[in-house]
């Protein structure tokens, strides 16, 4: 896999490009601003890039835009977001011109390596991974009335791995139960919620995201 | 007597004047009245704001001139006068400040000339009675001087000194009496009503109230990106590369040696940052030694020899503590880069306001440098007015080109 990394911290950069490599990855460039990376993935044409939400010159949301702005020059180039916070209105603008190939985490999953190359790959191969921290942030922000407030604590582990872009063998190898029951978890999920059922996985991570952000 | 003479010496420039603008009240007075028949037939409306101005203007004059003499400015307050011609007029209009400088023309425009001339024309009476017996007889039998009784005679003429000091006495004793008087007429019409000040100082309040949200919003912002991108990036940074390591040791033990040592130097500098970002809020050092204590410790680390001079500084708010300790260490960074000074001195002392008996913090740092300093160069500067504001205080520079460079800043204590 050959990527693309924009990050301005040195230290993180430089510690990317060495975990990207040690895994056997190509990291085709690695820069410290939005500018950079522009002429990076439009020359490197990667399979993924992975993008810092803040980028220099106003550290706000420049890597947001530069991601937003390189899928607009490269439909369907997948791009991994890393934050140092979650901001589900960061997750929903990545998210507003389609879902596919889109991650959200945050910064710190980096250290996991495994999961975070397993993240990196699922995204590159098109799927929506999101932190479980946005999936948990947006359920706490729920008013009492909110169908989300109906859903057991194991309907809500099954949305948020969903929501992590997992299929439902994934899902249920996790929580050590049969693809059967998770089944019945998301068909109990999408009711409570009033979605139509759905068994592409982005679209159903699109679908709950549709809901959570109305 | 001298005391007298003098007080009518200073009196009389100021009821001459007095006569001066009593005139030009009075042309004011009859301009505005003027203008009300023209408000029958519209053509008024248009010139009423221009109306209000001249009234103001002159009213303004009296204001400066009163307050010259006495020296203690009668401060000059109208509500602010902007938005559409329409609105400018009513609020003109519906403030008692309008409705008083007319008063103000109508008192001073009828007396000021008056006054003025009669303070003038005591004293002149009094040398001209002096006078009188080196010329009265070169006057016509059937027009004589008149001083105040026609003289015709050396008899009549040499009670002329009596007249003199007739007159002068009057002078003595009544031009100081009537400029005390022009003077509390003018307070009483001109100073601006207490419901006036009030709302100024309620909008001064309002603004610093601003001021101190605003620094507060500024003070998180800044906070919140440094742990965002300073601390909280050192940490990810020991957790990324632990994460190397681990794949590492699974692999190639051998290599991962280099890579523990930069995690260990990635979590010294998360602890260094966290350090600093602890220290900009709220400096340890006041906790454990006081504002003294850790001023004194300031000046003994400035560059630029440094002497301090605290008068029994007790305790103060700690967010007080806090911005003073934030002022010396942005003007002693100043001293030290900017001023090629040789010597600076840092003072500090309590004292209380004239005014509202509030206990202010009054703190000077001053040094012997080139000068020349200014807000819009640095930004430290700014940053002094802004911490200071917030708190409804005030700051003072002066530095003339060539220097000295003195900083001058209270800060209210809130007591």
């Amino acid at each position: 896999m050959r990527v693309v990394i924009a990050e301005d911290d040195a230290l993180l950069r430089e510690g990317l490009v060495l975990l990207l490599s040690n895994e056997g990855i190509d990291v085709e460039a690695a820069v410290d601003n939005a500018e950079d990376f522009l002429a990076a993935v439009t020359h490197a044409r990667p399979d993924a890039a992975v993008v810092d939400v803040r980028l220099p010159p106003s550290y706000s949301d420049e890597g947001l835009r530069a991601a937003a702005e390189a899928r607009r020059r490269i439909p369907g180039l997948p791009v991994l977001v890393l934050s140092a916070y979650v901001e589900d209105s960061y997750a929903a603008e990545l998210l507003a011109d389609g879902a596919d190939s889109v991650g959200y985490l945050l910064k710190e999953r980096v250290g996991r390596v495994e999961k975070f190359l397993e993240a990196l790959r699922r995204v590159a191969d098109g799927a929506t991974v999101l932190d479980p921290e946005v999936v948990s942030q947006l359920m706490v922000r729920r008013r009492a009335d909110d169908p989300l407030r109906t859903l057991t604590p194991r309907e809500g582990e099954v949305l948020a791995l969903m929501a992590e872009g997992h299929g439902n063998m994934a899902i249920a190898e996790k929580l050590v139960v049969t693809e059967t029951a998770v089944s019945k978890h998301i068909r109990n999920i999408f009711a409570k919620l009033g979605l139509e059922p759905s068994d592409s996985g982005h679209r159903r991570v699109m679908a709950v995201l549709a809901h959570l952000r109305s | 007597m001298r005391e007298p003479a003098s007080e009518v010496r200073r009196a009389l420039p100021f009821m001459l004047t007095g006569a001066v603008t009593g005139l030009m009240s009075l042309a004011m007075l009859i301009g505005v009245l003027l203008v009300v028949p023209l408000l029958l037939i519209g053509v008024g409306w248009f010139v009423l704001p221009t109306a209000i101005r001249g009234l103001r203007w002159t009213a303004g004059l009296d204001r400066r001139r009163v307050g010259a003499f006495t020296g203690t400015a009668l401060p000059e307050l109208y509500p602010s006068t902007e938005g559409s011609l329409l609105d400018q007029v009513r609020i003109a209009l519906l403030d008692p400040s309008t409705r008083r400088d007319l008063g103000w023309l109508v008192v001073h425009g009828l007396s000021g000339t008056v006054l003025g001339l009669l303070s003038v024309a005591l004293p002149l009476s009094a040398l001209n009675a002096l006078l009188v017996p080196s010329y009265w007889w070169a006057f016509p039998v059937d027009d004589p001087v008149t001083s105040p009784y026609p003289v015709t005679s050396w008899a009549l003429a040499l009670t002329m000194p009596l007249i003199a000091v007739a007159y002068a006495a009057l002078a003595l004793w009544l031009v100081p009496r009537l400029a005390k008087w022009q003077v509390s007429w003018a307070r009483a019409w001109l100073a601006p009503t207490q419901a006036a000040q009030l709302t100024k100082r309620v909008s001064e309040l309002a603004a610093s109230r601003a001021a101190a949200l605003e620094a507060h919003g500024a003070e998180l912002r800044r906070i919140e990106r440094d742990l965002h991108d300073g601390t909280q990036n050192r940490l990810v940074g020991v957790v990324m590369h632990l994460g190397i390591i681990e794949r590492a040791l699974r692999r190639d033990p051998e290599s991962a040696l280099p890579l523990i040592l930069r995690a260990q130097d990635a979590a010294d500098d998360a602890l260094g940052e966290l350090r600093e970002v602890v220290r900009s809020i709220y400096p340890p050092v006041l906790s454990e030694r006081g504002l003294d204590g850790a001023v004194a410790g300031l000046v003994a680390h400035c560059s630029v020899p440094c002497t301090l001079i605290a008068e029994a500084v007790p305790r103060v708010p700690a967010a007080v503590e806090s911005a003073a300790y934030f002022v010396v260490a942005e003007a002693l960074t100043n001293v030290a880069k900017h001023s090629g000074a040789e010597q600076a001195e840092v003072r500090m002392s309590m004292r209380r306001s004239a005014g509202s008996q509030e206990e202010m913090l009054m703190i000077e740092v001053s040094d012997d440098g080139v000068g020349g300093a200014s807000e819009t160069g640095g930004s430290g500067l700014r940053g002094i007015r802004r911490r200071v504001d917030a708190f409804d205080g005030r700051t003072e520079l002066t530095s003339p080109d060539g220097g000295p460079t003195v900083l001058r800043v209270e800060l209210p204590c809130g007591s």
